[in-house]
């Protein structure tokens, strides 16, 4: 159950650094 | 809920002393998270600050992004294994050692996703993967990704691989060091967003910063382990394979561990060498006088030799660490071991005993045979002095065995445990497979995520 915290935050941490990742392109490429 | 002591009722302000205590933990914890992901995407979005490179197209500077943010990432493996008490302490080093290993995986997957984006957009750049031709920009962005690759590679088929757990560390450090330094290099080399210098200057900074989180693993750290030595007074062997190293601290006064907790034990060779491992401490913490005890088993790798350790012997220890350890003192603590799982708990209960705290305890211990339960006298011993129940589970039990048979599941907890469940404090250590079962079963049970406490040490 502990793994599946630490796995929460993984994932949680994968997808804020991808939709940043993408308002990062986003903000250079249409601003 | 009701705070006790020795059957005391704890005053109301120390039952909210507690209660915050465990509120400061959590807040610590979410502000390490804030931090992480701060370290991962500041220096990306800094580039956007001050002069501007000419615009492209979103897929460009996306994959440029995510190579950014991935490159960000595997510097901070160095912070996520450097042991430092005060980030670990609210998560527990197992959670953090897995988040490491996990969140290489994203890593990884971000950085060979970057150019694989690029060279659907821009096919031409496919020429690039020719390390002969290409410029050195692109090889160092080969060689960082290989390295990176070779890696995961090695983590996760280290045994089909068969490699040492020593010589798997030593690659797994140089590996890492490669794939960051090339990265960074790969960076500077393009050069793309660092019309201003102090971009290029803030990410080498944060290079260095990565690395100097390595120097401090591997240089400060033993340094300071290796002026506080300890010597092995006995070796106990015990039942199950299993022996006690009892350890004195040498020309210093040791250090004050909580029952449950952790250290990393070097008997051969100096801290500088990567042949320390993580053992739970099994003596009382109770005691001020220094003096720890480590109970081992038999299990293979470093720990086939345990039983030749010399007396007298000096040896290293790293700790104390770990979040495993006893609970609010009001509730009920069921202490669920599976084998060598053992030790944590026995530092609890003698701690208890020591303290003379009399909170109900029950103690469901998983073993093989009846002849194979590590510290069955010592443990029978304490029940004089703890409100204590012991319930064994054995694998192969003895002919006319009327006790428990087979694994502890939830209907073994159910036939011991009085309800409400989700009322109790639960502390669960043991073989990875009993671990999984324990903590299904009380799911099964209702029992919250914040009343039970688990500690792996299965860390590579």
């Amino acid at each position: 159950m502990r793994r599946r915290l630490a796995d929460e935050l993984v994932f949680a941490t994968g997808a804020i650094v991808i939709v940043m990742s993408a308002f990062f392109a986003f903000l250079r490429a249409f601003r | 809920m009701l705070f006790t002591v020795g059957g005391a009722v704890l005053p109301r302000s120390e039952q909210a002393a507690r209660r915050s205590e465990s509120s400061v933990y959590t807040a610590r914890g979410a502000l390490w998270v804030i931090i992480y992901l701060l370290f991962v995407l500041a220096p990306m979005f800094a580039l956007l600050f001050g002069a501007h490179p000419p615009a492209r197209a979103f897929w460009t500077e996306f994959s440029v992004a995510i190579g950014y943010a991935g490159l960000a990432i595997m510097g901070l493996q160095f912070g996520l294994t450097a042991r430092f008490r005060y980030v670990t302490e609210p998560w527990g080093e197992d959670v953090i050692y897995h988040f490491h290993r996990q969140i290489s995986l994203v890593a990884v997957a971000l950085v060979i996703a970057h150019p694989i984006i690029l060279f659907i957009i821009r096919p031409e750049l496919l020429a690039l993967l020719n390390s002969i031709t290409a410029p050195w920009r692109a090889r160092f962005a080969a060689l960082s990704t290989y390295s990176l690759i070779a890696i995961v590679v090695m983590a996760l088929w280290r045994t089909k691989l068969r490699l040492s757990y020593e010589a798997w560390h030593i690659s797994h450090v140089v590996l890492a060091v490669v794939a960051v330094v090339a990265g960074i290099a790969h960076m500077v080399g393009w050069s793309f967003y660092f019309g201003d210098p102090w971009k290029r200057w803030l990410w080498i900074a944060l290079t260095a910063f990565w690395l100097g989180l390595l120097v401090y693993v591997r240089i400060f750290k033993p340094l300071f382990v290796l002026r506080r030595p300890y010597r092995i007074t006995e070796v106990r062997k015990e039942r199950g394979e299993t022996w006690t190293l009892l350890m004195e601290p040498e020309g210093h006064a040791g250090f004050r561990f909580r029952p449950g907790q952790f250290g990393w034990l070097t008997v051969y060779g100096s801290p500088f060498k990567v042949s320390s491992h993580p053992f739970s401490f099994s003596s009382s913490a109770a005691n001020g006088d220094g003096k720890v005890a480590m109970s081992i088993r038999k299990l293979g790798d470093f720990t086939s030799k345990i039983d030749e350790v010399p007396v007298g012997r000096r040896v290293y220890l790293d700790g104390p660490y770990g979040a495993f350890t006893i609970g609010h003192p009001a509730d009920m603590h069921v202490l669920v071991a599976g084998g060598v799982g053992i030790t944590p708990m026995m530092s609890m209960l003698s701690t208890l005993a020591d303290e003379g705290d009399r909170r109900p305890v029950v103690l469901l211990y998983g073993s093989k045979t009846w002849d194979d339960i590590t510290f069955r006298e010592e443990l029978e011993a304490l029940k004089a002095r703890l409100n204590l129940t012991i319930v064994h589970v054995l694998e192969n039990p003895p002919e006319g065995w009327t006790g428990e048979r087979g694994f502890i599941d939830a209907e073994v907890l159910g036939r011991h445990l009085p309800p409400p469940y989700g009322e109790h404090e639960y502390f669960i250590c043991g073989p990875g497979v009993m671990m999984d079962a324990v903590e299904s079963a009380l799911a099964e049970l209702r029992v919250p995520i914040s009343k039970y406490h688990s500690e792996r040490y299965s860390f590579v």
